[in-house]
């Protein structure tokens, strides 16, 4: 019994300093592209290269919708001009059609929520990053986020995948089960767009569908610090950020509204 | 089997089902293929499986114009090579034998084929209510069909909304304990049915496929880079795995030479994600036993090892890296060495997690003599990876048929008997050394040249490609049509073998120990699904 | 109206009721059942509560028979509080009999059912009101026999004769032990009045007082109840009506008590300790099996039925305690025990009356017993629900019911067993106390069960899906007995009095100061309280409350002595204004205060999101009670069968799985009693092979045997 709390001391404090001071350690972060004003043959390529149409051209613009990037990286690597790259994991934002732009949960859930997580037939590895919130590297519980099994207790849900047939009718029930006050946060771009899978006669193309969406976290996968960073917007405590590269584009309208 | 290889299959198949089998050898790529009348099929099943131990992979069909093309791949240990057993049938005539009787691998094979394409497969009892619940759709739906539009929504429904799951327990006062699809913290969605009268779960019935998302339909029609795309991400916890089968079925079809550089790197790459795949499935197991310092120290070395690969290959769970013809992007050697010393710092920590938790005899007594599955069944049903190892099948895709370079390194396959809970737990903490000890002898002599072939063209055909992913054997089976695009795209993840054989090491046991077995397992639904 | 008028109403209303149901049609006879046994359970409750609040005893000499005395009728108060009891009792069943009985109507003679009833009931009274051993045997026979033919009322079946029968025979060798032992103390005496056996008894020796005790409590045991003498009881309650089965667990269970208590207590005090160690182990172990058996049975009623020996066990523990106490010089301890045990008696017979007939409703209404195939009645039969968890938290022991307050004073007096001076006696007494407070663990699993089980959850059958709730008829009755269990249990220091008044003249010392002492209502200096005694709760700030606090609701156990002045005390009274004010304030100040403009959503249940909630998923009776059986394997000891089927060899077809129990009783007591008897006969029956030379001389050797006796033995006469 001694030995593992030997090991635990020696340890140490291994947590990250986030959201009090940025986390800069490598690996944190695959990184997302960003948009803006591309010489013309340039950005005409890296919008035919995009497989999924993340990339639009609008205006000599590059726009980047990051709800339908799937992180194939083919615009970074396999482009003779490169897209330019955000190293960030600030990723997350709250919706404009939910209850609250600014602060999608009130005050009393500032410091204190249940999440409930419903996989709704993602890959397993937007499952794997929300998995490893509970790590000691990032530690959720210190933030006061914490994961309930049961919808009765939950205050937010957490929904990844791309909203398959078969969990149609599970992903509802757990929704209409919580009490209210309920946000959802959706998280990956399967559960924001339905990525490379959907829609299909099995599959959606995101949560949307079914249910109003708070807070879209993008990436695939969001690292943990993102979807943390969506936890945090949805209770105020952080800035939301913008789903679409330049985010005062013209066609951020009609970019979202995809 | 020592002297056994396709060509003495061939000889042998044709001389004891004469008239009945039509041999093709192909000895460039070690395979031979049988093409049986009906009549036939399931003997030579038998015989190839029970008598020439070779393990049988799955099946692939596939819908051509004028008939249906039944595959069955077998594999052996290098030379036996391949046989692929082929049965056809006009469209009008849909009716197969089920060699399920013989070869209980196939079970859920055929199962899968009869509720995608409409199949039926005589002699097979349990077919219906498999991919497509019931209780959602209405049965010859066919979705695999060429008909059929799957991208549109099906409109017109008609479910069973009387379906009840079948009781096989006959016994006062049992009942169905229910769990899922949603259970537990942060879990895939899968629902199981335990069959109990109370404390001991007499069967268990796991209902999967709720996540199907028809990644092999969708593949269809779409060009081979796209394909590619789904491939990498249906099952993304061992995303590099399944990407790089599917590009070796490309270069197969394509006939493309991987340059050497890109052949190490793979191997490199691929350990590397059996070393940080395995870490989790670790910390799964520490956190279903409510071990928290033990699922912490896991934990942690699971998200050392996400950074790393985050780090040094840009993404965390290697998406955007194997491409057909070798790989997307180059590493630097210094690179590529730094990698292997935090690895090795890593797996020195493992060790002393092992060590540790050999000692904890609280931990033990969750893991030992819980969950067992005896060589035979692990035979029967053709378990594949660390599970099958650790019941004493060890056949290794890396060792069997070593096409993605492995033949250059050394490295033992672990090996265990008992096939308990804490067998499957040496398996995993054995085959993490031996990814370090690959990953340092590739960076110990890396080729120098280009990591990617020069002028990939894809040309059509059809070929699988395999790999021995953390969870086990993975086949891809393509077909690429004139236009470059895919006719036909069949995944086999070791995962769907696995779940297969679940219920066995859950019967018999308690309630309470049903979350531990599942933990030592490391299924994953999403690879199952599909 | 004078006690012998009172008296003589009841058995002319018996008579009256018998006559009329000979004239009326027989549609009518549960509704005259109904009134005529009503009107006798109100006669029987007011002479008995009369004596037993005033004390005037009552004694009448009826006919004299010629050298076997004469036929005496006597009402003191142990016989009072029985009375009483039996009428709290057949009042609600009779009123229950008249929607019960209806399903029998032409199937049955409901005359027939109505004859035995009132008989019934006359001869359990003159049991109690018995002056005489030979009227008490007579009356005792008459029950025994009425009581046979009511619970084999359902006559045709097969099953129902034979356990019937069980009970009858048992019943027999019972009585005929019990017979001995109160002609062994009529011998003695000279005389077979019990007054004369109380007073014409000298010095009894320790053979006598043994043979006595063993014969008296094995044999009213088997009436009782008690272990090992129990295997007609999970027999007969199952196949008898509803309400027969409630007289069987709440009356007739109680004179198999009522002649322990009398031989043993009011006949021949007990002055030895080893005879009250027998019945505490007894009634420990009886209690043991009993709810172990209860746990894990699904037909309600023969759960109840267990449960019934459980309760008894509890009650002869109660009593084993206390004939310990008077033996060992502690007179007051004693009669603490005893109240206990009586208290228990009274407790039991209300809330497994009340149980027996919420079975004997949900079995009329729905058509099975079955606990795997009830569920979700409360929403059909919300009465019936309610009332049965009234009774079901009663016989759990929970606060403020009643079968709270005699568990707790049972299983404190076990501890006061410290006083003792013995050091062999407290070790039993120790283990004792364990025994009972794990048989009360298993009584509350039992209960959850049987009510989540029974009424709450996913119905499990369509016949439970299209029930209605029961007639007035019945849950009025019901309610009656929840309503009593609740008082009973909210009052005790009132019943606690009344016990004393019963039992202090048994044991030569009252209690009541001991357990609900006045100190509320007294000042220090009161004269009815010792001073050290007074001064001691004064320290404790009994005195706080003098003013304030109204009435005696307070009942205390007292423990150690000047260095250690242990106090345990317990108040349902006040625990249960409390509860119903902190219930009700929180009630009103959420309702319409907090909550006042919040609307409610009502969901389905969380299910962990699958489509379709079958009722085969939900938990069944034995898989809840499957952890009490695995635990306790040892004592069930099952015999299990595996059977496996397949198709195509690997495909499960059925898995099929026979359990068998046999009751340990039988294993250990009854199956070697039995083999025993029959290796006896078939050992005799090599004396009958049919050659007459052999018989005649049987029949000379028997003369010679007998001269031999009478010469030998004469002399000494």
């Amino acid at each position: 019994m001694s030995q593992w709390v030997r090991k635990g001391l020696a340890t140490g404090i291994k947590t990250t300093r986030y959201p009090a001071c940025e986390e800069k350690a490598p690996g944190v972060s695959p990184g997302l592209p960003v948009g803006g004003e591309y010489p013309e043959a340039q950005a005409r390529s890296l919008v035919d290269l995009c497989p999924t149409g993340a990339l639009t051209l609008a205006d000599h613009q590059v726009v980047v919708d990051y709800r339908r990037c799937v992180h194939c990286f083919r615009c970074r690597y396999d482009a003779t001009a490169p897209i330019r790259w955000q190293e960030g994991y600030e990723w997350a934002a709250a919706s404009t059609d939910g209850r609250h732009p600014t602060r999608p949960l009130d005050r009393p859930f500032e410091h204190s929520i249940h999440i409930l997580v419903v996989d709704a037939g993602d890959c397993g590895a937007c499952l794997n990053e929300v998995r490893q919130l509970n790590n000691p590297y990032y530690n959720m519980h210190r933030l006061g986020f914490f994961i309930t099994p049961t919808p009765r207790e939950a205050d937010v849900l957490l929904v990844v995948g791309p909203v398959t047939d078969h969990m149609r009718v599970p992903l509802q029930k757990a929704y209409d089960a919580m009490p209210t006050p309920k946000r959802v946060i959706a998280v990956g771009a399967c559960a924001l767009s339905g990525s490379v899978f959907g829609p299909s006669f099995v599959c959606g193309s995101g949560v949307r569908d079914l249910l109003p969406v708070d807070v879209e976290v993008p990436g695939q996968p969001p690292p943990p610090l993102a979807i943390l960073h969506g936890l945090l917007v949805a209770v105020g405590r952080r800035p939301s950020a913008s789903l679409v590269s330049p985010a005062n584009s013209l066609n951020a309208e009609a970019a979202k509204a995809l | 089997m020592s002297g056994m290889n396709p060509t003495n299959i061939a000889e042998m198949a044709g001389q004891r089902w004469v008239g009945k089998v039509r041999v093709r050898l192909d000895a460039a790529r070690s395979r031979c293929e049988l093409e049986c009348e009906n009549g036939a099929l399931v003997d030579v099943c038998a015989w190839l499986n029970k008598e020439r131990n070779y393990s049988y992979a799955g099946l692939i069909v596939e819908e051509n114009p004028s008939q249906w093309e039944l595959r069955h791949v077998f594999y052996g240990t290098r030379p036996a090579g391949w046989v692929h057993l082929l049965a056809h049938q006009p469209l009008d005539r849909s009716t197969f034998p089920s060699i399920s009787s013989q070869v209980h691998a196939a079970d859920w094979h055929e199962r899968e084929a009869e509720d995608l394409f409409g199949l039926s497969f005589e002699g097979h009892p349990r077919l219906g209510d498999f991919v497509l619940h019931n209780d959602r759709w209405q049965e010859n739906l066919g979705p695999m069909r060429r008909h059929f539009d799957g991208s549109k929504p099906v409109t017109r429904r008609e479910p069973d909304l009387n379906w009840q799951p079948r009781r096989i327990v006959e016994a006062p006062g049992a009942f169905l304990m229910p769990i899922g699809p949603k259970f537990s913290g942060v879990t895939e969605s899968v629902h199981f049915l335990l069959e109990s009268v109370g404390e001991e779960v007499i069967r268990a019935i796991p209902r999967l496929f709720y996540k199907y998302r028809a990644v092999e339909k969708m593949a269809e029609g779409r060009s081979v880079n796209d394909a590619l795309l789904l491939a990498e991400r249906f099952a993304a916890s061992t995303a590099f795995a399944h990407a790089l089968a599917f590009c070796q079925a490309v270069e197969d079809i394509s006939g493309i030479e991987v340059p050497a550089r890109a052949r190490a790197l793979r191997v490199l790459l691929a350990e590397l994600e059996r070393l940080r795949h395995h870490a989790g499935a670790i910390q799964e197991i520490c956190e279903s036993t409510a071990l928290v310092v033990a699922n912490n120290q896991a934990a942690m070395l699971e998200e050392e090892l996400l950074r790393l690969s985050g780090a040094f290959m840009g993404h965390r769970y290697l998406f955007g890296l194997a491409v057909p013809g070798g790989l997307s992007r180059t590493f630097e050697d210094a690179a590529c060495r730094e990698a292997v010393q935090q690895a090795q710092s890593i797996l020195k920590r493992l060790d002393q997690l092992e060590k540790m938790l050999t000692t904890s005899s609280s931990f033990l007594d969750r893991l030992e003599e819980v969950g067992i599955i005896s060589e035979q069944d692990a035979h029967n049903y053709g378990l594949v990876g660390p599970v099958a190892r650790a019941s004493g099948v060890t056949r290794d895709l890396r060792k069997a048929q070593p096409d993605s370079g492995y033949d250059a390194f050394a490295f033992d396959v672990a090996r265990e008997q008992e096939g308990d809970g804490y067998a499957r737990l040496r398996v995993l903490f054995a085959e993490a050394r031996q990814s370090v000890r690959l990953m340092e002898q590739t960076v110990a002599a890396l080729p120098i040249g280009p990591v990617l072939a020069a002028n990939v063209k894809i040309k059509a055909g059809a070929a699988l490609g395999w790999v021995e992913a953390p969870r086990g054997a993975t086949f891809h089976w393509l077909r690429i049509d004139d236009t470059g695009r895919v006719a036909r795209y069949r995944v086999i993840t070791p995962s769907f073998a696995n779940w297969h054989g679940f219920h066995l090491a859950v019967e018999k046991f308690a309630f309470q120990d049903f979350p531990i077995i599942l933990a030592t397992f490391d299924l994953s639904v999403a690879e199952n699904d599909r | 109206m004078n006690l012998s008028l009172l008296l003589q109403m009841f058995f002319w209303l018996c008579v009256a009721g018998v006559v009329l149901t000979m004239l009326i049609p027989e549609r009518w006879c549960p509704k005259a059942l109904a009134w005529f046994g009503s009107a006798a359970s109100v006669a029987v409750l007011w002479s008995s509560g009369r004596v037993l609040l005033t004390g005037d005893a009552f004694q009448v000499l009826l006919w004299s028979l010629p050298t076997l005395g004469t036929f005496t009728l006597s009402l003191d108060r142990l016989s009072a509080l029985f009375l009483a009891v039996t009428a709290l009792v057949f009042l609600p069943v009779s009123i229950f009999s008249a929607g019960y009985l209806k399903r029998y109507l032409s199937h049955y003679s409901l005359r027939a059912f109505n004859v035995w009833y009132l008989a019934l009931f006359a001869s359990i009274v003159l049991i109690l009101l018995a002056g005489d051993v030979l009227l008490f045997l007579l009356a005792w026979e008459a029950m025994s026999i009425l009581s046979y033919l009511l619970v084999n009322f359902e006559h045709r079946e097969e099953t129902h004769t034979g356990a019937g029968y069980l009970m009858l025979a048992m019943g027999e060798a019972g009585t005929l032990a019990a017979a001995f032992a109160l002609l062994l103390l009529a011998v003695t005496a000279g005389g077979l009045e019990f007054s004369a056996l109380k007073t014409a008894i000298q010095s009894p020796g320790n053979g006598l007082r043994w043979a006595v005790f063993l014969l008296s409590f094995f044999g009213f045991g088997v009436k009782a109840g008690s272990v090992p003498f129990n295997a007609w009881l999970p027999r007969a309650h199952p196949v008898a009506p509803g309400n027969v089965s409630a007289l069987l667990s709440g009356v007739i269970l109680n004179l198999g008590l009522y002649g322990i208590a009398r031989v043993n207590m009011d006949l021949l005090p007990m002055t030895l300790t080893g005879p009250g160690l027998v019945a505490l182990i007894v009634g420990t172990v009886s209690a043991f099996v009993g709810i172990l058996y209860a746990t894990t049975e699904n037909d309600l009623k023969v759960m109840l039925a267990h449960s019934s020996i459980e309760n008894i066990g509890i009650i002869t523990a109660g009593l084993g305690a206390g004939f310990v106490f008077t033996a060992a010089g502690h007179p007051i301890l004693a009669t603490i025990a005893f109240v206990a045990a009586l208290y228990h008696m009274t407790n039991h017979s209300i809330y497994k009356a009340l149980l027996f007939l919420g079975a004997a409703t949900v079995d009329a209404k729905v058509g099975t017993r079955d606990l795997d195939l009830l569920g979700g009645l409360i929403r059909r039969m919300p009465w019936t629900a309610l009332c049965f968890l009234a009774g079901a938290l009663s016989i759990s022991a929970l606060p403020p019911f009643n079968g709270f307050v005699s568990e707790w004073l049972t299983l404190q007096t076990m501890l006061r067993s410290a006083e003792l001076s013995s050091v062999g006696v407290k070790v039993v007494f120790a283990l004792c106390g364990a025994g009972l407070a794990l048989t009360a663990a298993l009584a509350v699993t039992c209960f959850v069960k049987a009510f989540a089980m029974g009424f709450l959850g996913i119905s499990r059958s369509t016949q439970v899906e299209q029930t209605t709730e029961a007639a007035r008829s019945m849950t009025l009755p019901m309610g009656l007995l929840a309503a009593l269990c609740l008082l009973l249990g909210v009052l005790p220091t009132f019943v606690i009095s009344t016990l004393d008044g019963v039992l202090a003249p048994l044991t030569q010392a009252s209690a009541l100061n001991a357990l609900v002492p006045p100190f509320f209502t007294s000042s220090p200096a009161h004269a009815q309280l010792p001073g050290e005694f007074a001064a001691e709760f004064h320290d404790l700030g009994a005195q706080v409350g003098q003013q304030v606090v109204p009435g005696q609701g307070l009942v205390v156990m007292h423990r150690g002595g000047a260095q250690n002045p242990v106090v345990f005390a317990m108040s349902t009274s006040y625990m249960f204004p409390v509860l119903l004010g902190l219930l009700g304030t929180t009630f009103i100040v959420v309702r319409f205060g907090l909550a006042r403009h919040r609307c409610v959503v009502r969901q389905p249940r969380w299910d962990g999101g699958i489509r379709r909630l079958l009722p085969e998923m939900t938990y069944t009776a034995t898989g809840f009670s499957n952890p009490v059986r695995v635990i306790f394997d040892a004592i069930l000891r099952p015999t299990t069968k595996d059977t496996r089927e397949t198709v195509a060899e690997h495909f499960r077809a059925a898995i099929r799985r026979c359990r068998q129990e046999v009751h340990i009783v039988d294993r250990y007591v009854v199956t070697p009693l039995r083999y025993g008897a029959l290796k006896i006969a078939n050992g005799l029956a090599t004396m009958h092979h049919g050659r007459l030379n052999a018989y005649a001389a049987y029949v000379i050797l028997t003369l010679i045997v007998v001269f031999l006796l009478t010469l030998t033995l004469s002399p000494l006469q």
